[in-house]
């Protein structure tokens, strides 16, 4: 029985390691690579040991790229949009949990439902609009743009948060003499803060994240990081060191933001679903 | 009895009978009086969310009736239900759906399937469950475009390290995304790399809400380890089963920034989801209000997911 049981802890620890290595190798792949010469770039087989140079990083910030200009439009417009959804849908979402009307059923419904339009279909209007308005090519654009997938995200997952909250301390605070508001932020507020963490860093890695909305809406005043990678794609000959490059700084600082909210994952990819 | 492993937490759309509404409404008392300030707290979002989500939505029913022109300034021709008539008799579009919803079959189902097994195996460690649940998440916050890209670089049949290892195993050496017959198959692998850590996450908080003293007492009856995960482990995880493959096909039909910068729908439009079609049609042949007729069945589409996860959430007549 004992050899048996081992075979099995064996098999299984096999399986577990081989998808690890599945999982993290690219992305280990594309770190590495980033930090490697060209000629040891393109050598077969592979090579795992090289002298490592920051070539690819120094050239995305010289030359006639302005990789700076890229990071500075990507931050601003997940910023912004980041912040003017947590502000309204953190209001939002207190509100819908704390009151019962008729067709509150439906307002919920109609809020998710913009969560999962599709991009494609929320595009053309979009586009319409913005080439009266002239908001193409313009980060203003593109922070409305985001707000159409990250405030009904917010507004959602803050009232399943307010939703857990028990009730009982706004009770007592209304005993003690405050008010709606000042129950608000002196109680609630505080006492959902992983919340609006949460909600916060996933607004902002779906919109940092974003190509659609900025391959469709940019221009030179409004270019992001995944566009300035996907302008490296289309020239002839590509240039993988920097690409890889590019897709290390994108991708590094999310995974911290991710992990940085392990715990509350789960409830914020299901939209509070899933506790 | 009855045990009820996950419960969904409450949403506005579920009724949970354990925890009362404070209704304590008198006569008279409207709700838009009593709940007052709720309603200053939600009337900002809402009313953003209306503008930037209602609107556009009539207006791209609009575009759907007219043909819209751009040269020399917007232009609207009513058209009537043409852009509709010609979408149903579209062979193209009909295989863009075809294709759509091959890549959404194979992508959500080898996830599901996968990533269930992959929890169950994590589930069964004794040590360091944690820690590799934490890494096998990384690509979870990957941008699709990067992904895409990542992809792109490692196929590539003369400087991907995958291709290598293909070319030298002697089992392809040509181009995995240019060839028509492969270019699918590696982008569906594409996806499953990327979003099956999320089904992982999602059937692993299922798993450590299994009730222990239910599995506990299968154990002690002998019931072998399939017997207890088929007849009682995934019956009990099946709600949370359902959130993960909702939640997955919402994502799935609404992406395609991964695509579009690898095959962007070739080659031989092998790979042409119809969010593909929809782009070229309004951006590159600018038939605006035929996109638009493409954009509305994909809009319908989620609707009807949409409503599903919602039913899945507050009721548990799903699962009764």
């Amino acid at each position: 029985m004992q050899p048996l049981r081992f075979l099995k802890t064996a098999i299984l620890l096999l399986f577990v390691l081989v998808f690890v290595v599945w999982t993290l190798f690219p992305i280990a792949w594309m770190v590495l690579s980033s930090f490697k010469p060209n000629n040891a770039l393109f050598a077969f087989p592979p090579k795992f040991i090289f002298t490592p140079t920051g070539d690819h990083y120094a050239g995305l910030f010289t030359g006639s790229s302005n990789f700076a200009g890229y990071i500075q439009n990507s931050v601003i417009a997940a910023v912004s949009s980041t912040v003017i959804s947590i502000i309204l849908g953190t209001a939002a979402g207190y509100g819908l949990a704390r009151s019962h009307f008729r067709g509150k059923a439906d307002l919920s419904f109609w809020i998710i439902s913009t969560r999962m339009a599709p991009i494609a279909a929320v595009i053309l209007p979009l586009y319409l609009f913005y080439s009266k308005l002239h908001l193409l090519n313009t980060l203003l654009g593109l922070v409305i743009a985001y707000l159409t997938f990250s405030l009904p995200f917010a507004i959602w997952l803050m009232n399943a948060f307010f939703v857990d909250l028990p009730i009982a301390l706004e009770e007592a605070a209304k005993v003690d003499g405050a008010s709606k508001w000042q129950s608000f932020v002196h109680i609630v507020l505080p006492l959902s803060a992983p919340g609006v963490v949460t909600t916060a860093i996933l607004c902002f890695i779906f919109a940092w994240n974003d190509y659609a909305f900025a391959t469709t809406f940019g221009g030179p005043g409004s270019q992001t990081i995944p566009i300035a990678a996907a302008q490296l794609m289309t020239q002839s000959g590509i240039d993988w060191g920097k690409l890889m490059a590019i897709g290390t700084v994108t991708v590094l600082p999310m995974i911290f933001f991710g992990m940085a909210v392990r715990r509350w994952l789960v409830r914020g990819l299901t939209l509070g679903a899933v506790k | 009895m009855k045990t009820e492993p996950h419960r969904p937490a409450a949403l506005p759309y579920a009724s949970d009978p354990e925890r009362p509404v404070p209704d304590v409404r008198r006569k008279g008392d409207a709700p838009l009086r009593r709940y007052r300030f709720e309603f200053m707290m939600m009337l900002p979002a809402l009313l953003l969310l209306a503008a930037i989500s209602l609107f556009p939505f009539v207006y791209l029913i609009w575009m759907s009736l007219n043909t819209v022109s751009l040269a020399g300034g917007l232009g609207f021709t009513f058209v009537g239900l043409d852009n509709w008539l010609q979408l149903f008799s579209d062979p193209q579009v009909g295989q863009s759906w075809k294709i759509s919803l091959i890549y959404f079959a194979c992508t959500v189902g080898t996830e599901l399937v996968l990533g269930i097994v992959v929890a169950l195996a994590l589930h069964a460690l004794h040590f360091g469950r944690h820690l590799v649940l934490s890494l096998v998440l990384m690509p979870i916050f990957i941008a699709p475009s990067i992904a895409g890209l990542l992809g792109y670089f490692l196929v590539d049949p003369v400087y991907g390290f995958y291709g290598w290892v293909l070319r030298t195993l002697g089992i392809f050496s040509g181009n995995l995304l240019g060839t028509a017959s492969s270019a699918m198959p590696t982008l569906i692998l594409i996806d499953v790399w990327q979003w099956t850590p999320l089904i992982i996450l999602i059937v692993s908080a299922g798993l450590a809400s299994l009730p222990e003293d239910v599995m506990e007492a299968a154990k002690i009856d002998g019931a072998t380890y399939f017997q207890r995960l088929f007849r009682i482990v995934l019956p009990l995880l099946a709600p949370i089963i359902l959130i993960a493959l909702l939640i997955r096909s919402m994502d799935a039909i609404r992406f395609f920034d991964a695509i579009a910068l690898t095959t962007n729908g070739g080659p031989a439009d092998t790979t042409k989801v119809v969010a593909i079609r929809l782009y070229e049609t309004a951006f590159r042949f600018f038939h605006l209000g035929y996109a638009a007729a493409i954009g509305l069945t994909m809009l319908i589409f989620t609707i009807v997911i949409a409503k599903v996860f919602l039913r899945a959430l507050s009721g548990r007549e799903l699962t009764n």
